[in-house]
This record gives C-alpha cells, sequence and structure tokens, in this order.
C-alpha cells in the first residue's frame, strides 16, 4: 500500500496504480476511461488524493497518463474539477501537480497542456 | 437531410448507430481503421476518431430515438474530412445544445475550451458541457449546428 493508503483501481478497460515517491506520490493511469459517467470513479479517487496530500504535507503528485489511451470530456471533466481543488489551498497546504504526457497519442498532445491554464503555477507538464 | 448529397468523388462511410454505449469505442476503433487507408495524416485521424466518439456519446445520452445517423466523408486529395451527426431529440436537449453552442463558436477556440473546463469544474448537474468545445479546439476544425423540428445535426469539417 501507499503512503496514502488509497486503492489502486483496476476495472475491466482502466488500472490506477498508486505509488510513493519522495516528494508525495505518483499515479499511474492505463487503458482508455470512455465510461459513461467516469465521475463515479474519478471524483472519489481524486478528493482521496487531495484530502491525502493536504493530511500528509506532501509537496506533489506526479500524474502519469503515458498509458491512457482515451479519456472522453467527461473525464476531462473529472481531471479539471481535482486541479481546481488546488485554488482553494494556502502556502501550507498547497501541493503541485506535475503531468507526465505521451507525445505519440494525439488527445494527450492536445488536451494535457491546456489542463494548466486552470490554475497558474499549480500544474506542470512534461 | 439528406447526408450523402454532393459526394463527389468523395469516399465515405455512412453508419446508423442504435444507441448503445457499449457501440461507441468499437465504432471509434472502426472509424480510425477507416481512415487509417483513407489518409496519411495519423494525427488527424486520431482527432477525428475523438471528435466521431464525442459526438456518438451526445446522441446515445440525448438522443430520444434510437436511431443515430453517422457519416464521415474524405476528399481523396485533400484530406479534407466531414463528419455529421444526425439524431432526433427533445426541446430541452436542443435548446440547451443550441446555448452551448453558440457560447463556444464565436471565441477563440482555446480560450473556450479552458472557461468550459473552469466552468465544468464547478457545475452541480452531472453534465460537462465539455464535448462540443474539446471537439472544436482539438480538431481545429469548423463545427456547424443545424436544427429542424426535432432533428439536429452536428458536423465538422477539418481541412
Ligand atoms: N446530439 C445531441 N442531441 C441533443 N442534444 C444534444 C446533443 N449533443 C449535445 N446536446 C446538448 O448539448 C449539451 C452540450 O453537449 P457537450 O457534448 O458539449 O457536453 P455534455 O455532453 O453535457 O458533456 P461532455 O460531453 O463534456 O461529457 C448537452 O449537455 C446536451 O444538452
Ligand atoms: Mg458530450
Amino acid at each position: 500500500m501507499n503512503k496514502l493508503n488509497i486503492q489502486p483501481i483496476a476495472e475491466e478497460r482502466i488500472k490506477i496504480d498508486i505509488t510513493d515517491i519522495p516528494q508525495g506520490i505518483q499515479i499511474n493511469m492505463t487503458g482508455d476511461i470512455d465510461m459513461e459517467d467516469p465521475s463515479i470513479l474519478l471524483d472519489p479517487f481524486f478528493e482521496k488524493i487531495h484530502s491525502g496530500m493536504i493530511a500528509q504535507g506532501l509537496a506533489e503528485v506526479v500524474a502519469d497518463f503515458k498509458g491512457l489511451n482515451f479519456l472522453n470530456s467527461s473525464g476531462i471533466k473529472a481531471v479539471a474539477k481535482w486541479i481546481m481543488k488546488l485554488t482553494d489551498l494556502d502556502e501550507k497546504t498547497k501541493y503541485i501537480i506535475k503531468i507526465l504526457h505521451n507525445k505519440d497519442i494525439t488527445w494527450q498532445v492536445t488536451s494535457l497542456p491546456t489542463l494548466t491554464f486552470l490554475v497558474p503555477g499549480g500544474v506542470k507538464i512534461e | 437531410m439528406a447526408v450523402t448529397e454532393n459526394l463527389g468523388r468523395d469516399g465515405y462511410i455512412e453508419l446508423k448507430f442504435g444507441p448503445r454505449w457499449k457501440y461507441i469505442a468499437c465504432v471509434r476503433g472502426f472509424i480510425q481503421n477507416f481512415l487509417a487507408i483513407s489518409i496519411v495524416d495519423q494525427a488527424k485521424a486520431d482527432k477525428i476518431a475523438m471528435a466521431a466518439s464525442e459526438l456518438l456519446e451526445n446522441a446515445v445520452k440525448y438522443a430520444s430515438h434510437d436511431e443515430t445517423h453517422i457519416v464521415i466523408r474524405v476528399s481523396p486529395e485533400t484530406e479534407r474530412i466531414v463528419i455529421s451527426v444526425e439524431n432526433t431529440s427533445s426541446k430541452e436537449s436542443i435548446a440547451q445544445l443550441k446555448d452551448v453552442y453558440d457560447k463556444i463558436i464565436e471565441g477563440d477556440p482555446f480560450q473556450m475550451y479552458v472557461a468550459q473546463m473552469k466552468e465544468a469544474a464547478v457545475r452541480s448537474d452531472g453534465k460537462s458541457h465539455l464535448g462540443l468545445a474539446r471537439i472544436r479546439y482539438e480538431t481545429g476544425g469548423d463545427l456547424s449546428l443545424k436544427i429542424s423540428g426535432n432533428t439536429v445535426n452536428l458536423s465538422i469539417v477539418i481541412e
């Protein structure tokens, strides 16, 4: 188990793993997020990440999207909702999200960088 | 509306889609394969498959009858692609569609997409209103909406 004690997700078409890194945690997404309502899965997951990061005063979440072949717009909304939570944080609780993207997956090249514009300074992409 | 008119020398596929969520991923894969043999630019093929997938999601969520009509046209020389999806829907959904369309169609595609993302994050009705803005930004295409009675036709032209 990881330091936030969050269960990984292993559904038929999507897997999300969580591993510890020195400055915080890393989440790895693989598969496709194309269900009718991804918020059922993603909202509680990102909420746990968010509250765990704050509770433990960790500095960074690395969100590795490189294995995610497809993410529908409802899924993008769930990610945007998580990122927007960063706006409520003060100096003590604030953490950053570093997105890792795959240059060979077209939607990642076009859509993932736009997420860095939601909260200036809160999200980095590489 | 005859979606197959004026085809000229264009290649096309036309599908009637009985809205079931499970079919979307399968149709997306099919479109990807169709485009792989029709055009050279694979990034463009990916964007079109994404756009078709978002449009079909809408058709499944908002069409009032089972049958949705999707046509994808390819002009062989220019690799110009037209996707159009047609379905019938309720007055409420059509009004909402027109609102979202009117809102996003004027502004800069990137700015509108980011604005819709920010709004989506605070919505509480379970909707995202992000699909159309995403299609417009990611494909860089020309989105157009036709409404006649209870029939809606959304199409996108990608040069
Ligand atoms: N094919 C359609 N027929 C009828 N109404 C539609 C259709 N497509 C979209 N709409 C209406 O337009 C709105 C905007 O569609 P859009 O795809 O941008 O967002 P969404 O479907 O609400 O959320 P998302 O696609 O981000 O998950 C929808 O909420 C729906 O009310
Ligand atoms: Mg939609």
